[in-house]
This record gives C-alpha cells, sequence and structure tokens, in this order.
C-alpha cells in the first residue's frame, strides 16, 4: 500500500484494510482500489481548511476505531418502534451491514435490495451510477466509505413507475467505538416517482463513527422526495455526503433533519446538470447540550432555466454549536435560473453559538438569485402577545420555537414521521 | 449589449498622464537597509525605525495570503522602489509654493474635483507618490485645534500622539500587506480632533502614484476624541503603465467616547487596458476602532478602479452602542478583480452596525462580497443588517457573495440578505417608452442602483461618483 498520510484514525482503518485483489479486477474492486489510492494521499480536515473551519473534529482522531462487524443478533422487536406506518417496503442495515430478516420488501415495481444481491442482476446501471457522483478526488470521508464499500441500499426505480407508499432505509448503529459505512444508492429512471427516507438511529447512547455516502440519480422528468433523519446517539460522530444528480426537468425535493450525534457534519450537493431541473431543500437542526451540527450544501446550476429553493433552519440551545454554509453557484450558460436560499436561526441560550454562510457565486447575467439569513431569539413582541393571550412566559416562548421548526416538520409528507419530529420539537422545547 | 452601452462602458482611462517631476527614488528591493534609508532620509526618530523593523522581522515570516478571489501572478517585491518622492523638496506652506508641473498635474485631472474642493473650502493634503506635498487650510484647522498634515510631519510636531495611536488598531503583524506597509511607509495623512471638536469642513486626501515601478505604501491615522467628528475623503488616481503597480495602505480609525468619523473613498487607480495589461493592484487595510461609548464609524467607497481591489474596511465595536456602518460600490469593467467587503466586529454591548454594498461587473471582470459579521459572547442586544446586491452587465462577468456570519450571543439580532440582478431589456424597453434613450436610461437604473450608497457621500463626492460609474460603464449594457 502506498504511504499513509492520514492521522492515527485514518491509518488505524487502513490497517484493517487487507491487501487489494491482485487481479481480475472487477469494476467494483477497480472503483475501491481508486479510492484507496486517495485515502491514503488525504489527511483528516482540520479547522485550517476552509470548509471545516467551524467543525473541529480532533476528538475523533483521540479514539481507536474499528470498521464495524456483521452482527446477526438484532431481532425484530428491538427496532419495532422505528417503524412507520406508512411504510410497506423498509430497507434495514446494522452497523452497515444489510440485514435480510428485519428488511420487507413488498413492491414487485421497484428493484430494491442491497448491493450484493443485485450486483449479477442489475450490473450495468449499478456500475454506471455507484460512486460516479459522489467524487472521492476531495473528500476523504467519501474516499473511505469507497475504499470499504461492500454494501449498500439500492432502489431503482423503472421508467414512468410511480410509487406513492415511502420507501424506509433504516440504519441503526448498535456497536461501541467501530465506524460504519451506510451507503445507499437511488436511480430515479425516466418519468418515475419515488419517496425516501433515510432514517440514521442508535440503539443505544454509544460513541461511535457513522460515514455515510448517499447518492441520488434522476433521469428526465423523474421526481423524488428524500427525507433524511439524523438521529444518532448523543455521543457519535456522524459525517454524511449526500449527491443528488438531476437531469432534464427532474425534480428533487429534500427534507433533512439533524437532530442527533456529538458532532455531525452533512454535507448535500446537488446538480441541476440539464435544462429546467427543480429542487426544493430544506433543513432543520435542533441541538443541544454541547452537539456541533454542521450542514453544507452546494446547489450548481449548469444549465439554463433551473429553479431551486432553499430553507435551513437551526434552533441552538444550551452551548450547541450550528453551522451552515449553503453555496449556490449559477455557471456561465445556465441563464433564466431562479434560485433562492434562506438560513434562519435560532439561539436559545446565551452560550449557544451559529455561524452561518449563505454564498453565491454567479457567473450569468439574466438569472434571479437571492438569499438572506437572520440570526437572533425568540421575538420579545411575540412572546407578549401569547403572554397577553394569557400563556405563560414558558409556554409562550415553548410555541414559538415549535412553530419555528414545524414549519419545516410540516414539510415532510409522511404523517407518522411527521408526528414523530414534532414530538420531538416538543420535547426539546419543554426540557427547558 | 446594445452598442451604446458598449461604447459607455470602454472609456478610456481619462488620468493615465505622467507628471514628468524629477523624482528622487531609492533603489529597486527590499532588505533593512532599505528601511534604515526611509527612515534616514524622513529624519525619523528611533522608535518609529524599531516599528518598522519590527514590522519587517514579522512580515518576513508570513506568506502572501491566498483565500481571496482574485488571481495575479506573484509579486515580485524586490523589483519594487520603496520610496519615490518629487525631487524639489521643500517645506509648502500654502498650494501657490507647490511645484507649477504639480499644479498643471492637477489641471490635468480633468474632474480636478479635489482642486474644486479646494476651493470650495475642503483641506486637503496632497501624497505624491509617497510623499505628502501640499496641505492646504491648515491654518484655520490650527485655530479651533484640530491637527491635520502629513503623517511624516506629525512625527516630528506630535510624536507622542502618532506613537500613542500608531499600529494600534491594524497592528504590525495583522497581516502579509499591513505587515509590509508598517516596515516601508512613507507617508500618509494624519489627523487629530481633539476633545469636543466638530470639524468646520470636511478634510480630504489626494493621492497619485507617478512613477513607474515604484510602490505606494501610506498611512493614514485618524484619532477623533470624545464628543469630536470629522468627515475625511480620500481620492486616488494613477497614470498608465503596462505594468502592475503595488498599493498596500493602511488606514486607522481611532473613535473615543461620542466621537464621529466618517470616511469616504472614491478609488479610480488606473484599471489596465481593455486586455487586463497594467494597473493597480490596490491591496489595502482598512480598520476602525470605535473605542469609546456612543462612538460611529462610517466607511462609504467608491471603488471604480484597480486592477484588482482588495480590501475589507472595518469596523471593531468596542464601546457600548457605538455604530459601524459600511457603504460601498465597486464597479468592475474589462479584466477588473475586486474582492471588497467589511468586517464588523460587535464587542460591546448594544453596538449596531449597517452593511450596504453593491457591486456590478461588466466585461470579464469578476467582483466579490466578502463580510464577516461577528457577534462576540459580550455583545448583548447587538443589531446587524446587511444587504449585498450584484448587478451583472454582459454575460462574461461574475458575481459572487461571501457573508460569513457568527453569532455568539442570543440576545443579538442579525439579518443578511442578498440578490442579483441585471439591467432588463424591459427596463430599457420602458424607459425608451418614456422617449429616454438607453445611454441615459442605464446611467439612471445603475444610479438608483447605487442611491443608497451615494446618499452617504458628501456633496462634491456623489456628484463625481455619479459621472464616474457612468463613464466607467459606458458601452457595457444593452
Amino acid at each position: 500500500m502506498s504511504e499513509v498520510t492520514g492521522t492515527g484514525y485514518l491509518e488505524c482503518l487502513l490497517e484493517s484494510w487487507r491487501a487489494k485483489p491482485a487481479e481480475a479486477l472487477s469494476w467494483l474492486d477497480q472503483l475501491r482500489a481508486q479510492a484507496i489510492d486517495r485515502v491514503s494521499t488525504q489527511k483528516l480536515p482540520t479547522k485550517r481548511d476552509e470548509e471545516w473551519r467551524f467543525t473541529d473534529i480532533s476528538p475523533l482522531t483521540t479514539l481507536p476505531y474499528r470498521p464495524s462487524q456483521p452482527d446477526a443478533n438484532l431481532r425484530i422487536q428491538d427496532i419495532q418502534h422505528l417503524f412507520l406506518d406508512e411504510v410497506k417496503s423498509r430497507l434495514v442495515f446494522v452497523d452497515g451491514y444489510y440485514s435480510p430478516q428485519l428488511s420487507v420488501i413488498v413492491n414487485p415495481a421497484l428493484v430494491m435490495g442491497n448491493l450484493p444481491a443485485l450486483l449479477s442482476t442489475h450490473a450495468t446501471a449499478l456500475e454506471s451510477h455507484l460512486g460516479q457522483y459522489a467524487r472521492f478526488d476531495q473528500n476523504v470521508f467519501t474516499a473511505m466509505s469507497t475504499a470499504f464499500l461492500r454494501d449498500a441500499a439500492v432502489i431503482i426505480a423503472p421508467k414512468n413507475t410511480v410509487i406513492t407508499d415511502p420507501i424506509h432505509v433504516l440504519f441503526i448503529a448498535t456497536q461501541h467505538e467501530v465506524t460504519s459505512y451506510p451507503r445507499c444508492l437511488v436511480i430515479g429512471e425516466t418519468g418515475s416517482q419515488i419517496t425516501l427516507i433515510e432514517d440514521y438511529v442508535a440503539l443505544q447512547q454509544a460513541a461511535y463513527v457513522t460515514n455515510a455516502v448517499t447518492e441520488i440519480s434522476l433521469a428526465g422528468n423523474a421526481r423524488a422526495q428524500h427525507i433524511r433523519i439524523q438521529r444518532e446517539s448523543s455521543q457519535a460522530f456522524h459525517f454524511a455526503n449526500c449527491v443528488a444528480a438531476l437531469a432534464h426537468a427532474s425534480h428533487y425535493q429534500s427534507v433533512s433533519i439533524a437532530q442527533g450525534s456529538k458532532i455531525s457534519r452533512y454535507n448535500l450537493d446537488v446538480r441541476l446538470t440539464d435544462e429546467a431541473a427543480e429542487c426544493m431543500i430544506d433543513g432543520l437542526t435542533l441541538i443541544s447540550d454541547r452537539q456541533l451540527a454542521d450542514t453544507h450544501t452546494c446547489i450548481d446550476h449548469s444549465k439554463p432555466n433551473g429553479t431551486s429553493h432553499q430553507q435551513h433552519k437551526c434552533i441552538a440551545d444550551d452551548t450547541a454549536h450550528a453551522v451552515f454554509n449553503g453555496k449556490i453557484i449559477v455557471r456561465p450558460h445556465a441563464q433564466h435560473t431562479n434560485s433562492s436560499q434562506s438560513s434562519r436561526n435560532l439561539l436559545l441560550s446565551k452560550t449557544a453559538q451559529v455561524d452561518t454562510k449563505p454564498q453565491l457565486e454567479i457567473f450569468a447575467d439574466d438569472v434571479k438569485c437571492a438569499h438572506g439569513a437572520t440570526v437572533g431569539q425568540l421575538d420579545a413582541e411575540e412572546i407578549f402577545y401569547l403572554r397577553s393571550r394569557g400563556l405563560s412566559e414558558k409556554s409562550a416562548r415553548n410555541l414559538l420555537t415549535y412553530a419555528f421548526g414545524a414549519e419545516i416538520i410540516n414539510r415532510i409528507p409522511v404523517t407518522s414521521l411527521r408526528q414523530q419530529l414534532a414530538q420531538a420539537v416538543l420535547d426539546q422545547t419543554q426540557s427547558n | 449589449m446594445s452598442a451604446v452601452l458598449q461604447s459607455l462602458v470602454n472609456q478610456p482611462y481619462k488620468h493615465g498622464f505622467v507628471t514628468d517631476i524629477e523624482s528622487d527614488i531609492a533603489p529597486k528591493g527590499l532588505n533593512e537597509d532599505i528601511i534604515r534609508l526611509i527612515s534616514a532620509k524622513k529624519d525619523e526618530p528611533e522608535w518609529l525605525l524599531s516599528f518598522r523593523l519590527k514590522a519587517y522581522e514579522k512580515w518576513l515570516t508570513m506568506t502572501a495570503p491566498e483565500w481571496q478571489n482574485v488571481h495575479y501572478a506573484k509579486i515580485d517585491f524586490q523589483d519594487i522602489s520603496y520610496y519615490s518622492a518629487p525631487k524639489p523638496k521643500k517645506k509648502l506652506a500654502s498650494m501657490d509654493e507647490v511645484d507649477p508641473e504639480l499644479l498643471r498635474t492637477f489641471e490635468k485631472l480633468g474632474a480636478a474635483m479635489h482642486e474644486r474642493a479646494a476651493l470650495a473650502g475642503v483641506a486637503v493634503d496632497v501624497i505624491f507618490d509617497s510623499v505628502s506635498v501640499a496641505t492646504t487650510y491648515k491654518q484655520k484647522l490650527a485655530e479651533v485645534g484640530i491637527i491635520f498634515c502629513s503623517i511624516s510631519e506629525a512625527v516630528h510636531t506630535h510624536p507622542e500622539l502618532v506613537q500613542k495611536y500608531l499600529g494600534t488598531v491594524v497592528p504590525v503583524g495583522d497581516n502579509y500587506f499591513a505587515a509590509l506597509n508598517s516596515a516601508v511607509f512613507t507617508d500618509g495623512s494624519f489627523c487629530f480632533i481633539p476633545k469636543g471638536v466638530k470639524c468646520p469642513m470636511d478634510l480630504s486626501t489626494y493621492f497619485r502614484i507617478n512613477t513607474e515601478g515604484s510602490g505606494q505604501f501610506e498611512r493614514t491615522l485618524i484619532i477623533a476624541e470624545e464628543g469630536a467628528s470629522v468627515s475625511y475623503l480620500e481620492g486616488c488616481t494613477a497614470p498608465r503603465f503596462d505594468t502592475n503597480q503595488l498599493h498596500a495602505a493602511v488606514v486607522e480609525l481611532i473613535a473615543l467616547d461620542n466621537a464621529d468619523i466618517k470616511y469616504s473613498t472614491v478609488q479610480n487607480w488606473y484599471a489596465g487596458d481593455e486586455k487586463g495589461v497594467g494597473g493597480i493592484y490596490n491591496f489595502v487595510t482598512k480598520r476602525g476602532l470605535a473605542k469609546g461609548v456612543n462612538s460611529r464609524i462610517s466607511w462609504t467607497q467608491v471603488e471604480t478602479g484597480s486592477a484588482i481591489t482588495w480590501k475589507y474596511p472595518s469596523c471593531i465595536l468596542r464601546g457600548d452602542n457605538s455604530v459601524g456602518e459600511f457603504y460601498s460600490v465597486a464597479v468592475t469593467n474589462n479584466y477588473q478583480q475586486a474582492d471588497t467587503g467589511t468586517k464588523m466586529i460587535h464587542i460591546g454591548k448594544n453596538t449596531r452596525s449597517t452593511i450596504v454594498s453593491k457591486g456590478i461587473s461588466a466585461g470579464h471582470s469578476n467582483s466579490s462580497y466578502r463580510g464577516l459579521v461577528r457577534i462576540a459572547p459580550t455583545a448583548e442586544g447587538a443589531r446587524n443588517y446587511s444587504q449585498c446586491d450584484s448587478m451583472l452587465i454582459g454575460d462574461q462577468c461574475g458575481a459572487h457573495t461571501f457573508p460569513y456570519i457568527q453569532v455568539h450571543n442570543n440576545s443579538a439580532t442579525v439579518e443578511h440578505e442578498a440578490s442579483t440582478s441585471k439591467i432588463g431589456e424591459d427596463q430599457l424597453f420602458y424607459f425608451s417608452q418614456r422617449g429616454i434613450g438607453a445611454e441615459e436610461a442605464v446611467s439612471m437604473i445603475i444610479n438608483g442602483f447605487c442611491k443608497d450608497v451615494f446618499q452617504q457621500l458628501p456633496m462634491e463626492f456623489a456628484v463625481e461618483a455619479t459621472k464616474l460609474l457612468s463613464f466607467k460603464l459606458e458601452g457595457s449594457v444593452g
């Protein structure tokens, strides 16, 4: 193996990677081999890197994390509370490994399963999409994930298939001091429609690392609703990269909720690669104690007539630290782009902090782009109004905080999940 | 893009003549000896020499920053002459004693705004290359206790004030170019407004780089004591040369309790030709310290020149209830690059800041707004409002926004908005329907776009800025 320049964390993980297969490389092996080459030339980012200047991940390097091992002991009773009523099809991954006994695949119109199961039957589709969007030449976490790529949730919506019930992909963490690599690939063929719930949960308060990569490819006129819930353990580190590539007139709607983890970082890249593509991206960060949640999004308009709308909200309590960086790029030929972005941040305590940076990079003249950012506490006049209606100060505050978060949560099209999350916001506000 | 607008934008640079004045130029290159030479030429006290040497030592350990969104060939700091003074140098008491050649230079400056301003009763300090050549209205200002002179004069006449404040807002090692400036600065303006004095007239400095291959490193220091107020104007031009020239200035403002400093700049350095050859590198550190309670610092800038503009006039709002303001118009055309914005550092309670930034890009130019609003944990009840709008003229240019917002206190309210637009066909159509030609329409639209900033400028400057903008953009729209 080439020289390792990483820190303790990377070295530790790389050691466990067995020697690269020497011959008869399949495309997947080649992909992994390329990624491992990239890992060994990169370093873990520090606060000196512009993209990480507010997020200090050095605590990660002090702990020796091993790759997770498959564990088949989890029973359906243990995780039943995580199921959603509306969901018929479910893929469950335990510490990054597929668990067939916990998963349910009912919809024959859809190609759905884990990577090894579909590798022989859908090789062409997988080869042309897997690892093709989440670039690993710059991002060490994506490179790690690709280097360790063994299993993945794969969902292919064939041409003109419209699936109304949501698909639940559950990534469950059960082990201590391990690193798992959840991976997800969604291919929406021409004219298809799906709803995906990507859900990261922990069964215990353990310290572990999740390094997740999700790739979503939408062909012409395809539509996808992508709901992403991060409710990891409060000791966990969560690093996730999601890339959505949007073809002609496709539509991508994403709602991501970041609630768990000690340190979390979510990168969402949306690439509008053809004309008239549309995306709506919303996010809510709900953190307290000493949590740090960092969301970086990049919306890249490279063709004309694209539309993007983004709203990101953060609620930070105690000494929590929320970071948001939203970049919008309008490339030279992307005329008639319409893009809006808003970052709204609510600080509930004196010691909570927010760093936000909405960023525009525009190279085309006939475009409409606007962004806005606000940071503040609850409006004293609004509280006064509610108190004049007989609410106590505390319930007035709770109600306003709830309403602040509810605006995002209400965009989730799955009722039971919406209720669960609304409850989570209430629990958090009432703990004050 | 209509032909009218094209021709509108591409007017030649009007201040591009060279004044044939014999200069006293130091050999090119930078080393300790040069710094000692500069210091000796200016007959400086020992403490200032050690200030320079300290800065030089610091500078040697630093590397040129690369994070900014501008591109240029590496600067060879050994190929610059760090001292250039017009030769017939003697003490000047009034404008009449100035070298007639120099005076003709000002005649030639077409707009001659500063001349006219001087006639209209504005005190002017003229900095030619690196040396202050004339300060007008000194006597009248002295009557109310205001010290307004070149900084090299102040070093001799008021060393205690210079020593007390120099480098307190921008420390010698603040950044690469500030360190360089601290080591080699040759002149600049010094202004001291004593307690309770409202400056009776606008003060103005006029900068001009004349000699090819010389850098201009001026240093401005303005101090407003308790309850004082001053409005200060700065204007810049340079002749056209095919080589790039470096302008690395440092401006420090200090406002004590209830003081008010308003600093306006109209920057029209030579921007290079339409292919991007030549022009000034304008790498400037400007920072104001609102030290006292209820103090106010306001920056207004109209940036139309320079091949590369890279500056962030900032406010450190330390005093409770202090106010920081930043109003900016940055216009780039051809291959110009501008990365400009501000920093508002809120430290005191109930501090307020306003940022209004307007960027206009045409041709192949790129302009970026980069701003920082930082609310420290101590800044109870701080308030910020930022607005940055960009206008793109043509499809080869770019506009970028990088606002950093860091809030560490929950009682603060921070708002930021940004938008991008262009001069639409329908807008031009509307004007032509009302009998207004494209050229005038564009000028009206742009002036409307920049109105919020122009309103902040003193009268003469506002007129000048409006004119500057319209000929700067002549021919670029349509």
